[in-house]
């Protein structure tokens, strides 16, 4: 087992999950490298109950049909709170990974099947990804927001022919060799292999959520289509969705394709270099060798040396879950999601704050996903997520069974040492840690020390200074340039 | 007159007060710069998203084949009347959308250049590719920067106050990439501000000055941070400035709630009155992917094309535009404004099967205000059978490029060499 550092451990938390307190840093550190991933990753054996109470008593989704109980806005509500108080963060991650890769829209999909899909991918997230991408397939919310239920015998429609392969598994070209991967005559020979897709809720289920899968005969394809001809994966007969599937997950194209994507989430962009596209055959070979494992790759890449290389930190720009999630993860901050029970009892701040920053969930802007990084940034997102990080300081304890977002005084006074250095330094380190040189640090120390005209005055822990000063140096961090990193 | 960034800087180290740093990153940028930015030259550019339909816009209604491809969707001559009976007609051969009485009246004032058959060698049918190629102006969409961030970078950086911003949507668009300069994306401005705790008014002035030395610090190469901190920079500056000025906004114009380009360009309004500097500015509309549906009555009654999908949007448009106009003759800027409409294709000329018609080429670019000489430019794209591509798409007879080069060579005082990377002619529709 290798050892890893305090901040080793902080990047596999952020990373893996939403980033976490001093006490879940140190639990991840103890464990080292393979036995921090392995408990991240090995998440079905981490007690989760806590939360699934909360989540029991926050929410009623036992009928579709209750709009007040079961919406969109209830659907972000309840994501938030799993992203917040799970003890399984990496299952929540990986989630969102899939949601962004398969990118659905419930404008499209409605949101009950949309639900259903979130299920699917948590459910899903680790398995080989052939099952996984069948899932999906399979799906009603799949089968919506690519019109694949009008997709029948003679009048095939092309859109998830096409996306199946430009979006979800190869790419148009290879991301290793630049080959064209397909052609358009493969989009429409699999686009009839998938005639015939329905999905259908048996009227004599009690289970209202409860749809299921069928391949209507009378409207599927039953002549020969050929898919890839002249290349080594060349297929020809009576081809259904499945075949076509389980050809596209063989290709060693898939492999890099979805490598180079979970690199570009979890680790660090990768360009065209040859480092980078060893590093992705390398991957490749992961998937290969372990029979298609999402959970097996994933391992491999975490525990890798990319993955804790001096290149890999803070290289990715937070999303905005992740700065909102990740926040009150890191300081303890308290939110109380509230009932659906009562009408006006229960708060969703995260879901709207989410929007303003760019990242409403279950509403990504097109089948491509979010664009990541720097399409995160620009002034205007920017300046909401300062909006989100004055939101969290200026909201005082108030009832603790109050539905909302605050950050309590006790709070406060754990964070605040003796002098204006250290507490400085300790806020840094529990927001990151980030590291900035000592001129910032200096910036930081003449905040806490000014006094409404700017002399410095000094630096005493009591309640006023607490309340306004060490309120507002959180602000200030979180306005940071490097608070915005990942 | 204009400010150079010389000045400024020169300026600037006597005149920085609380909320106004330098960042470092101009100061190392300290070079003469390459354009003269003149704050009465405005271009305000409007994106309508989706593909406009360039034929049932301006409308061929003396070309058979127009009649022949669209035996639903097209327009009769008769037809070309605007809701109150006046004729749109615009042309002995072309008439504009009956949605569009206030752009054709602009037009009959000459304050409307129609450029017709606007395109690019090989066009690309993606929505995403071919908005990329417009953005940038690079024909293989590889390009990262927009034509207009080129400009800004050229022209902009340096000026002290706000001079460029996208108004009204969520994501800037790629037009304004730029290298260096930083365009403010501006979705509303009540949400645009720096905010700090209200308990402790006496605080905010710390906490901007600390935030503005967090932000003008200068940031290693390469990876996310620099271009994080130079927008966190820009950020803040601007939303100060916006919430002096925009409330000083004051006009007679009342610009309808419902109409999305409307409440866009009144915002774009509320800046150019009241920040003289604010001169690049940008608004989108989307829902022009009229698959479906494109006339008709949501019963499926397509017995009156003047109504439907296609006709909102261009009503909101002609409707946008003369408010806006209405605006800035009221505030004496009319002469100061040019405005540019473009979108990333035109649809087919032959409708579909389901009452819509399908991603084409070529469309009419409209430029319109004051400055320029009104008319028709370019050239109709031919609809004979023969002069179709393979998928049924006209093949263009302008490059945008032109446009773009005739806006930036005759409108802004730039070289458009050096942000397009070749010469295009000059269509004629600047003085």
């Amino acid at each position: 087992m290798s050892n890893i550092t305090q901040d080793e451990g902080a990047h596999l938390l952020r990373r893996m999950g939403f980033s976490g307190s001093p006490a879940e840093i140190d639990e991840i550190t103890a464990l080292g490298r393979e036995g921090a991933v392995d408990f991240l990753i090995n998440y079905e054996s981490i007690d989760n109950r806590a939360m699934e109470d909360l989540l029991r008593t926050s929410f009623d989704f036992s009928n579709p049909l209750d709009f007040p109980r079961f919406n969109r806005g209830e659907l972000q509500r309840w994501w938030f709170t799993r992203m917040v108080y799970t003890r399984r963060p990496f299952e929540e991650k990986m989630t969102l990974f899939w949601h962004n890769h398969f990118a659905t829209s419930a404008s499209k999909t409605g949101d009950l099947f949309i639900y259903n899909q979130n299920l699917t991918l948590r459910g899903y997230a680790l398995d080989r990804f052939d099952n996984l991408l069948l899932k999906v397939a399979q799906d009603p919310a799949m089968l919506l927001w690519l019109d694949g239920v009008t997709n029948v015998r003679g009048r095939p429609n092309e859109n998830f022919s096409r996306e199946l392969q430009e979006l979800f598994t190869m790419g148009i070209t290879d991301v290793v060799t630049g080959d064209p991967n397909y052609t358009e005559e493969d989009v429409k020979e699999i686009a009839r292999a998938f005639t015939g897709w329905k999905f259908f809720h048996n009227r004599f289920d009690p289970d209202p959520f409860s749809y299921r899968f069928i391949v209507n005969e009378s409207e599927h394809d039953n002549t020969i289509k050929t898919v890839y001809s002249g290349s080594p994966w060349a297929l020809s007969g009576n081809l259904g969705g499945e075949d076509v599937i389980v050809t596209i997950c063989a290709r060693r194209a898939t492999a890099r394709y979805l490598v180079k994507k979970l690199l570009e989430f979890f680790v660090y962009p990768v360009d065209g270099s040859a480092v980078d596209k060893a590093t992705i055959e390398k991957f490749a070979d992961v998937y290969v060798n372990r029979n298609h494992s999402i959970k097996e790759l994933v391992r491999a890449i975490f525990t890798s040396d990319e993955f804790f290389s001096e290149r890999a930190r803070f290289a990715l720009v937070k999303s905005p879950v992740e700065i909102i999630v990740g926040a009150i993860r890191m300081l303890g901050a308290r939110y109380n999601p509230g009932t659906s029970a009562r009408e006006g009892a229960s708060d969703n701040t995260l879901a709207a704050i989410s929007i303003f920053l760019g990242q409403d969930l279950f509403n990504p802007p097109d089948v491509s996903g979010w664009k990541l990084n720097l399409g995160w940034i620009n002034t205007s997102t920017l300046l909401n997520r300062f909006t989100y990080a004055d939101l969290l300081v200026v909201n005082r304890a108030r009832d603790l069974n109050a539905p909302g977002l605050w950050l309590s005084h006790e709070q406060l006074r754990s964070f605040a040492k003796k002098n204006s250095k250290k507490t400085v330094k300790r806020l840094l380190s529990r927001l990151g840690p980030l590291e900035v040189d000592s001129e910032m640090i200096g910036a930081l120390r003449t905040y806490l020390e000014s006094d409404d005209h700017g002399n410095r005055v000094g630096f005493t822990i009591d309640d006023l200074t607490l309340d306004k000063k060490v309120r507002g140096l959180i602000h200030l961090i979180m306005c940071l340039s490097e608070f915005q990193l990942n | 007159m204009p400010v150079t960034r010389r000045q400024f800087i020169k300026r600037g180290a006597g005149m920085v007060t609380v909320g106004m740093v330098i960042p470092r990153f101009w100061l190392s940028e300290a070079r003469g710069e390459q354009i003269d930015f003149d704050p009465q030259r405005k271009l305000v550019v409007i994106q309508l998203a989706g593909g406009n339909d360039g034929f049932n816009t301006v409308v061929p209604y003396t070309d058979a084949r127009y009649y022949s491809l669209r035996p639903v969707l097209a327009f009769r001559d008769t037809e070309l009347k605007a809701k109150d009976g006046t004729s749109t007609i615009i042309s002995n051969e072309f008439g504009l959308h009956p949605a569009m009485a206030e752009i054709k009246q602009l037009y009959d004032a000459g304050r409307v250049a129609v450029v017709q058959g606007v395109g690019y060698p090989n066009p690309n049918l993606s929505h995403f590719l071919s908005m990329d190629i417009w953005h940038t102006a690079d024909i293989d969409g590889l390009g990262s920067r927009g034509w207009l961030g080129k400009y800004a970078d050229l022209a902009l950086i340096g000026q002290p106050n706000l001079t460029a911003a996208s108004l009204g949507s969520l994501e800037l668009p790629k037009s304004l990439g730029a290298d260096r300069f930083v365009v403010p994306n501006i979705i509303n401005f009540s949400l645009y501000n720096f905010l700090a705790d209200p308990n402790y008014p006496g605080d905010y002035n710390n906490q901007i000055n600390t935030f503005n030395f967090a932000a003008s610090r200068s940031m290693p190469a390469g990876g996310f941070l620099g271009t994080v901190n130079s927008t966190a920079f820009e950020s803040v500056r601007g939303a100060q400035q916006v919430q002096r000025s925009v409330s000083g906004y004051n006009s007679s114009v009342l610009y309808p709630p419902n109409n999305p380009l409307a409440a866009a360009l009144r915002m774009v309004a509320q800046l150019m009155t009241t920040i003289p500097e604010a001169s690049l500015l940008y608004v989108q509309m989307g829902g022009f992917d009229n698959h479906s549906d494109q006339i008709g009555d949501r019963q499926g009654d397509r017995s009156n094309k003047s109504i439907g999908d296609h006709a909102m949007l261009l009503r909101w448009f002609s409707e946008a535009i003369k408010l806006f106009h209405a605006d800035l003759t009221e505030h004496g800027l009319a002469d100061q404004v040019l405005m540019m409409q473009w979108s990333e294709f035109g649809r087919r000329p032959g409708e579909n099967a389901s009452f819509g018609t399908d991603h084409g080429t070529a469309a009419p670019v409209f430029v319109m205000g004051n400055p320029v000489r009104g008319g028709l430019y370019g050239a109709h794209p031919s609809l004979a059978a023969a002069d179709l591509d393979p998928a049924g798409n006209v093949r263009f007879r302008v490059d945008f490029r032109e446009v773009y080069a005739t806006i930036l060579d005759r409108w802004l005082g730039a070289d458009s060499r050096a942000v397009l990377g070749a010469q295009y002619s000059d269509v004629g529709f600047l003085g």
